[in-house]
């Protein structure tokens, strides 16, 4: 079974923000509400790197570890979902995400927070696949109707891949061949673990990443 | 004249810590001043193209960088600092739920052995005012809010653990809810009550020569005769212990880190929040542990002192008994024949 994971080349992103767009037109996501961002590092410097990020689906993702009603799970893809019938909106998701994904639509006076909403790569939720109240709820399954993330797809320069973690991790592999450089990929250790993490500590080969918590699908 | 100001001063610093704390809160992100970073960046690429080390080394930093998209930290790549909340939890809340839990159980003990503080001598009869109503008010609004905000603050923190597993997804999610909103909605009234508790019980509440001795043999209470209560003002030592801990420390620190959390709207960072959340955490336990022991000596622990705080009148020889000092204090200013001499049930014939 395939593991989808994101990567995005910073020696390609162009900062057109289309990614962006992409997934929001895709998903019909509300105002205020951004599933995935575009960060630049440099700005205006000669060497300036851009970063699309959005939910990096991590092998033991923080969210599902401190939500307090235990609303995630992970699909078989490796894909973390979540529950918005059981969300609370409580905002501990967001302090623990070192990606700053989960996205909270206003739903009252003073800040009160709606339900958590965040990128679902593009595979729904615990509805069944591609039915108005999924879509409605995560927007549109594609992965259930073969298709990878709008976002990736979308990518004008292919700097955003989304997929089987062995298939990018690959395509990616081969442009470090060709263009000599520029081997790092940016996040994988935070949200897949480390080849090179000592036994014990988090993300180890040895250590298998803590199961997907139960959660509202079994 | 002297309470005076001092109760004046403790309004003042109660307010200016909320202030500051709240206010030290609202500081969003910045991104930073392309200073020397910039050069050093433009230099480098002259010098090593190929070195993206110090790009990655600022990413990794998690320092804010530029983003066209406006929200919270959104020009914030990566945090490292969830990671460091996210393991600090755990072993604060289960040393929280386990020192609540070991609360309760020496409560219980300390009743099955001890039983209620009881009342040594027959009631008299006449009545002593001990609590005004404004008193009564100010204090069962910060209780029933106090209550309320524990109760959905254990739902919360333990719920996942201990009710969701009995009683399923849908149903604990429902509850969640309720004690999120429940919890939110109630704590700015707590905000305003506690305050308005301070300065009017800080008065009788502050420490006494005479608190001393109360203290070295915890006021009698481990004598089950109860026939060694030591004497006290109108607050003996424990309550006044109880006071300052609990209403002025864990009660303040709850109301600032509260209000951080309670109003995301202001743009704080994760840092401030994660950080409130653990203070937070960490004062209303301590909060809760305090009060099961200050709600069990208020209502089953000892006859009578339900009735003082609920109708705010007191027998004259449990004003003897538990508070002598008090008594003293309360009969040298009315004359004997100044009580009233109605039977204690009907909460109507007051003078003192």
């Amino acid at each position: 079974m395939a593991r989808m994971k994101f990567l995005c080349d910073a020696e390609r992103c162009i900062e057109c923000n289309g990614c962006v767009t992409a997934c929001k037109q895709e998903h019909d996501i509300p105002w205020g509400v951004n599933r995935r961002r575009v960060v630049t590092i440099n700005d205006g410097v000669p060497g300036e790197r851009s970063i699309s990020v959005a939910c990096m689906h991590c092998s033991d993702a923080p969210c599902a570890a401190v939500c307090p009603v235990d609303c995630f799970y992970k699909s078989e893809e490796g894909v973390v979902l979540h529950d918005k019938d059981l969300c609370i909106g409580c905002g501990y998701c967001f302090y623990a995400c070192p990606f700053g994904a989960p996205q909270f639509p206003q739903a009252g006076a003073f800040g009160v927070r709606g339900k958590m909403d965040k990128c679902t790569f593009c595979a729904g939720g615990p509805e069944p696949d591609g039915s108005q109240a999924e879509y409605q709820k995560y927007g549109r399954n594609r992965l259930s109707e073969g298709k990878l993330p709008a976002c990736a797809e979308m990518c004008s320069t292919k700097a955003l891949l989304g997929g089987d973690g062995d298939v990018i991790a690959d395509i990616y592999r081969q442009r470090v061949t060709t263009r000599g450089k520029a081997a790092e990929v940016w996040g994988w250790a935070t949200a897949y673990g480390r080849p090179d993490a000592k036994p014990g500590q988090p993300g180890a080969p040895g250590q298998p990443a803590p199961a997907p918590t139960g959660g509202p699908k079994t | 004249m002297r309470s005076k100001s001092i109760t004046r001063a403790a309004a003042v610093i109660a307010a200016a810590v909320m202030f500051v704390g709240v206010a030290g809160a609202q500081v969003p992100a910045a991104s930073p001043l392309p200073a020397d970073p910039a050069q050093a960046q433009r230099e480098r690429q002259i010098s090593q193209p190929y070195n993206n080390a110090p790009v990655w080394k600022e990413i990794r930093s998690g320092a804010p960088q530029f983003t066209s998209l406006p929200g919270r930290e959104t020009n914030v790549l990566i945090q490292s600092e969830g990671q460091t909340w996210r393991a600090a939890r755990v072993p604060i809340s289960t040393a929280g739920g386990f020192l609540f839990a070991l609360a309760l159980l020496g409560i219980i003990v300390f009743y099955t052995w001890r039983g209620p503080i009881l009342v040594q001598g027959r009631p008299t009869g006449h009545l002593i005012r001990r609590y005004t109503s404004s008193e009564r008010i100010v204090h069962w609004t910060v209780a029933i809010t106090f209550v309320t905000l524990g109760l959905t603050g254990l739902v919360i923190m333990f719920g996942k653990s201990v009710l969701l597993p009995l009683i399923g997804y849908t149903l604990f999610s429902w509850l969640a809810i309720l004690a999120k909103n429940l919890h939110n909605f109630t704590g700015p009234v707590f905000a305003m009550a506690l305050p308005v508790m301070i300065v009017m019980f800080v008065r009788e509440n502050l420490f006494r020569a005479y608190d001393w001795p109360w203290v070295k043999r915890f006021g009698g209470m481990l004598d089950r005769s109860g026939k060694s209560e030591v004497p006290s003002g109108k607050a003996n030592a424990g309550q006044k212990v109880l006071f300052w801990l609990m209403v002025v420390l864990a009660g303040l620190t709850l109301i600032v880190t509260g209000l951080i959390l309670d109003f995301p709207n202001f743009n704080q960072t994760r840092q401030t929040m994660q950080i409130a959340n653990v203070v937070h955490m960490v004062a209303g336990m301590f909060g809760i542990i305090l009060a099961s022991a200050h709600i069990y000596l208020g209502t089953i622990g000892m006859k009578g002192a339900y009735d003082a705080m609920r109708h705010g009148y007191v027998d004259e020889s449990w004003a003897r008994e538990h508070h002598a000092f008090w008594y003293e204090e309360v009969m040298a200013e009315k004359p004997a024949h100044g009580l009233d001499a109605a039977p204690p049930a009907p909460p109507q014939h007051r003078i003192a």
